[in-house]
């Protein structure tokens, strides 16, 4: 059961956050100031933090600063109001890894506290399996039930960055900065079409889908059950 | 009182400048007449020398030459000289001396400037000329100061006292025009007259005034913008949310009136959000973040980016960027500017429709180049379609915020490129440019 620390002093959206997490199997321990945020950073024992920027007492890019020198190296998710490069670019450089501005989808959050957790043991296999999905990252070949899948560049890309992330929820943002390494939201459904693209080569008709639309959210890669 | 004594100074100053060099003149004319003849008389055999020197002084209507000849006790042997000065220095430069003339008019003590040769019998040859001419041009001069000033301090103070009398009038004016604007009334300009530098400054400042008041009038537009936009997919919100509380009777159709709930909102937050990454690209000063872009990399990327979308809606998008171009800037927003200059080109070009995104090069310019076929812009909303949440589609019915182009403008601004519109040559469709000024490639 994996450990979450969330510094957050709005009580309101601390219940929703935690409520969600517990909900999904996580364990929750909030800090409500930043003084107890950092004494619980420094005891250790989380496996994720999630810092929000503006606590009474100490602010949360001193308590992601102070933790850092102290050699703690929970992977931290800040949660800020303040969303603009600099302030992204500050947060990031305190030692956060990840960043996310309010207002924000709960189902964003927890995206992205998956893709943290699963950061640090991320595979280095050079053919990636899910189910009768296979792609051979060397080859740079990818192929279902034996069958190939003639994919361009970037679908292969795609396809490679959601088998790394199995049934996660892959949020639009996460799929464009990664893949398209360009930090843009773009207003149109760019990264629909693409991904309507990619799932008629991967689930032709009469096999059961493997990538799920997750309404409003998202996609994700299962493995058909 | 301090600008009448400054102008005295200066035309006592002017004066004594012309004085100076030309007294200076003058002497040094003077001393080479007097040497030259010192020198021929001293060179003369002793009879030849009396009677040079007898011709050289009676040729003298103006009674100006000076000259005699001293045996070696001092007794005048010739000339009009009295006697040898007694501080006389022979073989010496000329000095300016006190000297007794003797001549058939009587005995006058005159100021000359003198020159004394000892010649082999250790006779002394006395050669001088009379300085009264030098004494009489400082005179002239002194009476031109006393007869000159007096007019001339005059006249200045007059000029002066109407000049400053002006000024202060001019501003005067000024600061009453500019009392009334800081009360309220901006439509108030300042009087484009009276003179060069109050001329300029009306302008400059009329010209701050305009922008200003241009400013001001499009943040009350854009407040008035906002309000509107957001006020529709709010109240949407709020019927849904209604609706789905009164009239859903399971808990699907409750689901359901929430999600559309949401998508209005994330309409709502995506507006706010763009207007805030706007004004965020308008007050951005991090140009030290800058580097060097490839713009053919760029263009392909987002040509590769719509290719499907295109493509899906029956278009055909060319996409055309081989040569290297390197620029300086952000990467993320210049692929931002042009990826929103094809999703309009996209979004307004009908089925079988054209759209061309070409990085073209020009002499020392490269220029991003999106043409479409597309319905175009009517003139006049050319100027208008850059404004933040101007939109063609008066009812909404199109997908879109208004603020493409607005971030677009912004983003170019802060790249210090130009970015334009305009319509297409063939006469359907439009054209975007973004003209930017090619770096060379720096070798590593």
């Amino acid at each position: 059961m994996p450990k979450v620390l969330l510094i957050e002093d709005h009580d309101e959206t601390a219940q929703q956050i935690a409520a969600e997490l517990a909900g999904r199997g996580y364990e929750v321990d909030r800090a409500a100031t930043g003084i107890e945020g950092l004494d619980k950073a420094r005891a250790g024992g989380s496996d994720v933090m999630i810092v929000d920027r503006l606590l009474p007492g100490i602010d949360g890019l001193t308590i992601i600063e102070v933790a850092r020198q102290e050699q703690v190296r929970t992977p931290v998710l800040v949660l800020s109001a303040l969303g603009a490069v600099d302030d992204r670019i500050r947060g990031l450089r305190a030692g956060g890894d990840d960043y996310l501005t309010k207002p924000f989808a709960i189902l964003e959050l927890i995206a992205r506290i998956e893709a943290l957790l699963r950061r640090p043991g991320e595979s280095r296999d050079t053919v990636l399996r899910v189910g009768p999905l296979e792609v051979d990252l060397l080859e740079r070949t990818a192929a279902r039930g034996g069958r190939p899948l003639d994919l361009l560049p970037r679908e292969f890309r795609l396809l490679e960055y959601m088998m790394r992330r199995v049934d996660q929820l892959l949020t639009r943002a996460m799929l464009f900065e990664e893949v398209w390494n360009y930090k843009f939201v773009p207003q149109s459904n760019l990264v629909d079409v693409h991904m309507g693209r990619l799932r008629r080569k991967v689930d032709p008709a009469g096999q059961p889908p493997m990538i799920l639309n997750i309404r409003g959210e998202g996609f994700m890669l299962r493995a058909p059950s | 009182m301090v600008a009448i004594g400054a102008f005295a100074i200066c035309v006592f100053l002017i004066i004594a400048f012309i004085y100076w060099p030309t007294s200076r003149y003058v002497t040094a004319s003077v001393d080479r007449l007097i040497i030259d003849r010192a020198n021929t008389f001293s060179s003369l055999p002793p009879q030849q020398r009396h009677q040079a020197l007898q011709q050289h002084l009676d040729g003298d209507p103006r009674r100006v030459k000076l000259g005699g000849l001293f045996d070696a006790h001092g007794n005048r042997v010739i000339g009009n000289i009295e006697s040898l000065p007694r501080n006389l220095q022979p073989d010496t430069p000329p000095q300016p001396l006190s000297v007794v003339r003797i001549d058939a008019a009587g005995r006058e003590q005159q100021l000359a400037r003198v020159v004394a040769r000892k010649l082999d019998d250790g006779a002394i040859l006395l050669i001088g000329r009379n300085t009264d001419e030098l004494s009489e041009i400082g005179s002239t001069i002194e009476r031109a100061v006393a007869w000159g000033l007096i007019p001339a301090l005059c006249l200045g103070s007059l000029f002066g006292a109407f000049l400053s009398i002006r000024t202060q009038q001019r501003l005067d004016q000024y600061n009453r025009q500019i009392q009334r604007i800081v009360a309220g009334e901006l439509r108030e300009r300042l009087p484009e007259q009276g003179g060069a530098p109050f001329t300029e400054l009306a302008r400059l400042i009329n010209a701050m005034l305009d922008e200003t008041e241009e400013l001001l009038r499009s943040v009350a537009g854009v407040g008035d913008d906002i309000a509107h936009d957001l006020r529709t997919p709010l109240t949407n919100v709020r019927m849904t949310l209604e609706s789905g509380r009164h009239k859903a009777k399971t808990l699907d159709e409750l689901k359901e009136a929430v999600d559309r709930a949401i998508g209005g909102l994330d309409q709502s937050l995506t507006m706010v959000t763009a207007l805030l990454r706007i004004t965020e690209i308008e007050h951005s000063r991090r140009l030290e973040g800058f580097r060097e872009v490839d713009l053919a990399e760029l263009v392909r990327d987002v040509g590769e980016l719509y290719e499907p979308m295109a493509k899906d809606k029956g278009v055909m998008l060319v996409v055309e960027a081989k040569e290297k171009m390197v620029v300086q800037g952000d990467r993320d927003l210049l692929f931002e500017a042009i990826a929103n200059l094809v999703d309009n080109a996209v979004k307004f070009t009908p089925e079988c429709g054209h759209i061309e995104l070409k990085l073209c090069c020009i002499g020392e310019k490269s220029i991003v180049h999106v043409s479409d076929t597309g319905r175009g812009i009517a003139p006049s909303e050319r100027d208008l379609v850059t404004r933040r949440f101007y939109r063609s589609d008066k009812s909404r019915g199109e997908p879109g915020l208004g603020l493409g182009l607005s971030l677009v403008v912004a983003i170019a601004k802060l790249h210090g490129v130009q970015f334009g519109l305009s319509p297409a040559p063939t006469g359907r469709g439009c054209v975007a440019e973004i003209v930017f000024e090619r770096v060379p490639p720096q070798v590593s």
